[in-house]
């Protein structure tokens, strides 16, 4: 049985973080499967899920890695997942829908869609937000990739969203995203 | 015939449904001249009514503002909308009325077009490439549609303009 970890790790961007940190990996035998590296602003952030040599527990491998991070000023979180979790097993047919929601700058915007979202029953799968616009008139915009389950009404997602959009103060769609099998 | 000021997003106006027009309306041809006034003075090559916020089916494109582009020169259309469409690609674009960034989106290489002149002649065009994606970008405006609409992905379709 394959053991998994997920590890988080972030610092300022500069050359050679991302070299760092996968040569520290694979010094301990540790294998990357799925990867998410992204610069937020000036912070270089990266999450990987990695398969663990026998004998390295999750919890002992922030450790063994400093060596090779933080030399590089490198803060890195690791916790071990199920590996019923890590896996990759085929995915379930689940109609997807992408909501795309933008608008002058504001706290809160993510909290009220998500909240929204989330008591009728989607589930947000990715989502990324960026602030964009003139500095002194931003626009915020945040893209959703949402998971509809069996017994969910998306026309109600629809709706409810279409009641957000004055008091929230964004324009935003709501649209299932077409999937062709060829 | 004054430039007008070009809309930025938040501002409304982008958003709006918009009516259709009559040529033989004597504000119409103020509007165009706005519009057209507005353009000369913007870098860009294409304006719709919304950006100086009227909210009517007017469009004016003009790609030979571009070097290297002639298509059909200054076409103005009122009450344009698309016939045909062939050849999707997708094309990173800006526009005048979101500064500093531009988005991937789905467009046509080949569209055929068809709305008024300004005094009210029935206009079809066929137009391809760098005009088309001008046409469909404008017609867009009219139902207050943004290229932030169209994106699929903040960190695949969306680019900061390189300055």
């Amino acid at each position: 049985m394959n053991s998994y970890a997920v590890l988080t790790a972030f610092g300022q961007d500069r050359p050679g973080i991302v070299a760092a940190l996968a040569e520290g990996l694979s010094r301990l035998g540790c294998n990357i499967e799925d990867t998410c590296m992204t610069r937020l602003r000036g912070e270089f952030t990266m999450m990987l899920m990695v398969r663990l040599p026998t004998h390295l527990p999750a919890e002992a491998l922030g450790e063994r890695l400093a060596p090779f991070t933080s030399p590089q000023g490198l803060t890195v979180l690791c916790r071990e997942v199920p590996a019923q979790a890590a896996e990759r097993g085929s995915e379930p047919d689940i109609p997807v829908f992408m909501l795309s929601v933008y608008g002058a700058d504001h706290p809160g915007i993510v909290a009220q869609v998500a909240r929204v979202v989330a008591d009728h029953r989607g589930n947000i799968t990715d989502m990324n937000t960026r602030v964009i616009g003139a500095a002194d008139r931003p626009v915020y915009i945040m893209i959703l990739e949402v998971q509809m389950p069996v017994g969910s009404r998306p026309e109600a997602l629809g709706q409810a969203l279409e009641l957000l959009k004055p008091s929230l103060g964004v324009d935003l769609t709501f649209r299932p995203l077409e999937q062709v099998r060829l | 015939m004054p430039v007008r000021p070009i809309l930025l997003y938040p501002d409304q106006a982008l958003k709006a449904n918009t009516a259709r027009v009559d040529p033989a309306n004597p504000e119409v041809a103020a509007i165009v001249q706005d519009l057209l006034d507005t353009l000369k003075a913007s870098p860009g090559v294409a304006l719709a009514a919304p950006q100086i916020g009227h909210l009517i089916q007017l469009i004016v494109v003009d790609v030979a503002r571009k070097k290297g582009e002639q298509g059909h020169g200054l076409v103005v259309l009122l009450n344009p909308h698309i016939l045909q469409q062939e050849g999707p690609r997708v094309i990173r674009e800006g526009c005048l009325s979101v500064p500093d960034y531009t988005g991937n989106v789905l467009r046509y290489e080949r569209i055929l077009v068809q709305g008024l002149s300004p005094d009210g002649l029935p206009v079809t065009l066929a137009t391809s490439g760098f005009e088309a994606l001008a046409f469909q970008h404008e017609l867009d405006h009219l139902d207050g549609k943004l290229f932030l609409d169209r994106i699929a992905s903040l960190s695949t379709d969306l680019f900061r303009r390189k300055r």
